[in-house]
């Protein structure tokens, strides 16, 4: 009785993306897209299955998964504690503090692109410092409003039985401020791949911005479009997945308040819990270890191919990489 | 700051709390149509409260009642005067007194239990203890089978239950509570009074109980002290003799009900007219006989 009403939902939303795909399929096969520029779906399908079988788009898909987590994770580990103490304990240092912080998040970032290249060279310390800097003011922000915003009467109840400073962090001001702090984590998310993606086309020898920009550099169209569906995916899984680690911490909300994008489709069905949290979490950080593995790998590589002849860069045919790599 | 020091540490008495001579000034800050000046929420309260006793505090919206349960519970600290439990001076917050807040403040990221088991957390009880002790607390105050629930899933009634239950489970020789019904529809709220003088009579705590209604103080209280505001005084401690246990119908509608209930009435409607009379023709200080605070 379930499965059909849960299979025509999933038929209706779905029906806008089939569309599409179907006129993506089409479209260039009927000529009315220049089939040149705009390959149809079951060309760039196998050209993904190409790249999917040669290992490459994993790889690039890793690396790519790794910069935006590690520059996550770093913004976090900066802006985290610093919220919580210019919102709870120096208050009067963050509103003094305000006006700049606010300067410095609004600088355009894909204008900081070139000092970052500049100040870090195309190494990974360059992409991770790009994806930290853009990641770190929504949380600064939301880590400041959450922790300034706590309930005083929960803070009473709390301070009425003399916990200690930790208690009363760990077991009031944390769990009350963690869904305000994780709509700035997923702001944060969703500009990262932005910057991001950008970045890995300015300089970068990996990742999937590299690879689309190659493939341009190259005429290679079908692939363009195979990394750029790839991208496309790779930021929505991010944001699936931090939604699903917000949703199993924020369980306690109902549907009332917080994030009605998280709540409300899940409340009804679905109820996570904290072990789906630990799964959330334990995804992203195998991504780091991975992530980092085949980061090193592909560096040495790089190193290797840069000594003797460049085979490296001629398996992919790329011009523009090494001319990016005389920055 | 001159009154902190004369004061003595620990005091020689029988009762379990001792209120002595409170006065709570607050600083107002400048505003846009006020100079900076001095409030005085309350001045030279004096008051005795026996172990086992259930004292009602009432008085108009403003008078210091939730004052003065902030400087009983430790949380804040009174301009003069001491607060005594068992004879020592309270100096913070401690886990020997439980406290029940204006408004629910339950945490709403915990469910019942973990809610109920808070101060326990804070106590260092070991987690199967902690539990025995929930289960215990959270069938007291009727709510078996939401012990998994959180908050926003109770009614108005049900999370008062367990804010008792909270303020309960970690032991604490005295409870304090403010206004805790006042949220609630009329019949829920007698439920709730009703429930209370059970545990009160199955627990042997000390309660001492805020409220707005007349007929809440008199039909829970032993005593019942009526404040007055501008500044918060205390005006008189009426007696309540009506027999125990009360919770039945018949409390509610005897003739000494009505009685006792009429004589506070006077004495919360007599009392604002005259010290406003006092207080438009002569300044603070003088306004407030001494004989206000018996
Ligand atoms: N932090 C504060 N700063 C300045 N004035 C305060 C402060 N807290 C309370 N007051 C004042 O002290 C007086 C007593 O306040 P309190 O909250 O104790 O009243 P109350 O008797 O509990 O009133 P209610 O029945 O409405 O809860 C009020 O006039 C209030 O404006
Ligand atoms: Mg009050």
């Amino acid at each position: 009785m379930r499965l059909p009403a849960a299979v025509n939902s999933l038929l209706l939303r779905s029906s806008g993306v089939l569309i599409f795909l179907i006129l993506w399929e089409t479209a260039p096969r009927l000529a009315w897209v220049d089939p040149y520029f705009v390959p149809p779906l079951s060309i760039v399908v196998r050209e993904i299955w190409l790249l999917l079988e040669t290992g490459d788009l994993s790889r690039h898909l890793l690396v790519s998964s790794w910069r935006a987590v590690t520059g996550l994770s770093l913004a976090l580990v900066v802006a985290l504690p610093l919220g919580i103490i210019l919102g709870r304990w120096l208050t009067g240092l963050a509103s003094a503090l305000e006006p700049l912080l606010r300067l410095l998040s609004q600088i355009n970032p894909f204008a900081m692109l070139p000092l970052f290249l500049l100040f870090f060279g195309i190494g990974e310390t360059a992409k991770v410092a790009v994806v930290t800097w853009v990641t770190l003011w929504p949380i600064l922000f939301y880590t400041i409003i959450a922790t300034r915003t706590v309930d005083p009467l929960q803070i009473k109840s709390a301070a009425a039985l003399g916990v200690s400073r930790s208690e009363m962090l760990c077991k009031v001001i944390l769990p009350a401020a963690v869904p305000t702090i994780f709509i700035g984590i997923r702001i944060g998310a969703s500009l990262t791949f932005f910057i991001l993606i950008a970045a890995e086309m300015l300089g970068a020898g990996s990742g999937l911005g590299w690879l689309v920009h190659n493939s341009a550099m190259n005429y290679l169209i079908p692939r363009i479009y195979a990394g750029a569906t790839f991208i496309v995916l790779l930021g929505f899984l991010l944001n699936r997945l931090l939604l699903y680690i917000e949703a199993s911490l924020s369980i306690w909300q109902g549907s009332q308040s917080g994030s009605p994008v998280a709540g409300q489709s899940r409340a009804s069905s679905w109820r996570p819990d904290r072990g789906s949290a630990v799964a959330g979490t334990a995804i992203l950080v195998l991504v780091l270890i991975l992530g980092a593995l085949e980061v090193r790998r592909l560096n040495q590589e790089a190193l290797a191919g840069a000594s003797s002849s460049s085979s490296h860069a001629k398996h992919f045919g790329t011009p523009a990489d090494s001319s990016d790599g005389g920055l | 700051m001159a009154g902190v020091v004369d004061v003595p540490q620990q005091i020689q008495t029988d009762a379990k709390i001792v209120v002595k001579a409170i006065t709570s000034v607050f600083h107002l800050k400048k505003t846009r149509t006020e100079p900076a000046r001095e409030f005085i929420a309350l001045k030279e309260i004096n008051l005795e409260v026996k172990k086992g006793e259930f004292l009602v505090l009432v008085g108009p919206s403003g008078c210091g009642k939730s004052t003065l349960l902030d400087i009983l519970t430790g949380l804040a600290q009174p301009t003069s005067g001491a607060v005594y439990i068992d004879g020592n001076k309270v100096t913070g917050p401690a886990l020997d007194r439980g406290i029940v807040l204006q408004g629910y403040a339950l945490f709403p990221w915990r469910t019942v239990r973990q809610n109920v088991e808070f101060g326990l957390e804070i106590k260092k009880v070991p987690k199967r203890e902690r539990r025995a002790i929930s289960d215990n607390f959270i069938h007291l105050v009727g709510l078996d089978g939401f012990a998994d629930r959180f908050p926003h899933e109770l009614s108005g009634g049900m999370k008062q239950r367990v804010a008792i239950a909270r303020a309960l489970a970690y032991d604490p020789e005295v409870l304090l509570m403010d206004e805790p019904f006042a949220a609630v529809d009329a019949q829920t709220r007698e439920s709730l009074q009703d429930e209370l003088l059970r545990i009160w009579e199955a627990t042997g705590k000390t309660i001492l109980f805020v409220t707005h209604s007349i007929e809440e103080a008199v039909f829970l209280g032993d005593r019942v002290a009526v404040l007055t505001p501008n500044p918060g005084t205390l005006r008189e401690i009426v007696k309540i003799d009506l027999p125990r246990p009360r919770h039945n119908s018949d409390t509610r509608s005897s003739a000494e009900f009505g009685w006792i209930r009429r004589k506070i009435w006077e004495l919360l409607q007599n009392a604002p007219h005259e010290s406003r009379h006092h207080l438009n023709a002569v300044p603070v200080a003088e306004a407030i006989s001494p004989t206000a605070s018996l």
